[in-house]
């Protein structure tokens, strides 16, 4: 496959047909570092324990079931393509508005999901997606406001089909 | 079939006033390749190639990003939501590990 090739030219940053590429690569990517220090890639292979532990410390995460709607299938046919979405209740105003929304599968080998950075623009605190799942797992919905409040909702969903391999 | 990779579908509501919250799904052609493993249940050491992080702009400015990882599936899709409040560009970058870069524009016109 061509795909292959390319790939690892891009990779090294070498080669003639790779330097446009690397350029387009490597300014996104110093840019990310350089917004923040979580630099270090959103999710590895891990449990959810430590997946939490390195997302958050030892800051509580409390319970968001007033402010949090997880919408999730209760059964998935299909790990490999689950529908998902979090809506948090917010106002979204500068002062106050939902800052960050995580999306956690717990028994998937990559736990973290998503990590959503969302803005006052958007006017309300929604994201959705479509998620791989390995297994019957809990999903967690973090919500993190912008006081730094943590929220957590979770909901079982029974995998038919796991779609996560690896 | 890998020439469709970063294909990417924006459907926004037909109709949108000034001041309306209204939610944008977005979808992106892509595989969104998972860990393999050896006949050992070995991880496969390679450049998984996979979307780790989504941007959306409106009007310039950035208003969503979304880091994400293998965990998302194959041919993903993305729902927000945003605040309509001028007529302009809502553009959504996708970036994925290998330096590919997919972007989808939809232009928001105001009834």
């Amino acid at each position: 496959m061509t795909d292959g090739i390319t790939r690892r030219m891009v990779l090294r940053g070498a080669g003639a047909a790779g330097v446009v590429g690397a350029l387009a690569t490597r300014a996104p990517t110093s840019a990310w570092a350089q917004a923040g220090a979580q630099a270090p890639a959103l999710g590895g292979q891990e449990s959810v324990q430590s997946a939490l532990k390195r997302l958050f410390g030892a800051r509580p995460l409390k319970d968001g079931a007033g402010v949090i709607k997880l919408e999730a299938p209760p059964i998935a046919e299909n790990g490999a393509l689950v529908q998902v979405s979090v809506e948090a209740a917010s106002p979204m105003t500068a002062a106050n508005h939902v800052k960050t929304i995580y999306l956690v599968a717990d028994k998937n080998r990559i736990p973290v999901v998503t990590r959503a950075t969302l803005t006052p623009e958007m006017g309300q605190a929604f994201v959705g997606e479509t998620i791989r799942l390995g297994e019957t797992t809990d999903v967690r919905a973090i919500v993190e406001q912008s006081d730094g409040t943590l929220l957590q909702v979770r909901r079982e969903v029974k995998v038919t089909v796991g779609g996560c391999g690896g | 079939m890998a020439d469709d990779v970063g294909r990417i579908r924006i459907r926004v509501p037909s109709s949108i006033k000034a001041g309306d919250v209204v939610r944008v799904r977005a979808l992106v052609i892509h595989p969104m390749e998972r860990i393999e493993r050896d006949a050992q249940g070995k991880i496969v050491q390679k450049a998984y190639r996979y979307i780790n992080q989504v941007t959306v702009t409106y009007l310039g400015r950035t208003i969503l990003t979304l880091d994400t990882t293998q965990s998302v599936s194959e041919n993903p899709s993305f729902t927000f939501a945003f605040r309509a409040t001028d007529p302009g560009p809502l553009t959504i970058t996708f970036l994925d590990t290998t330096g590919g870069k997919y972007a989808g524009l939809a232009d928001i016109k105001l009834a």
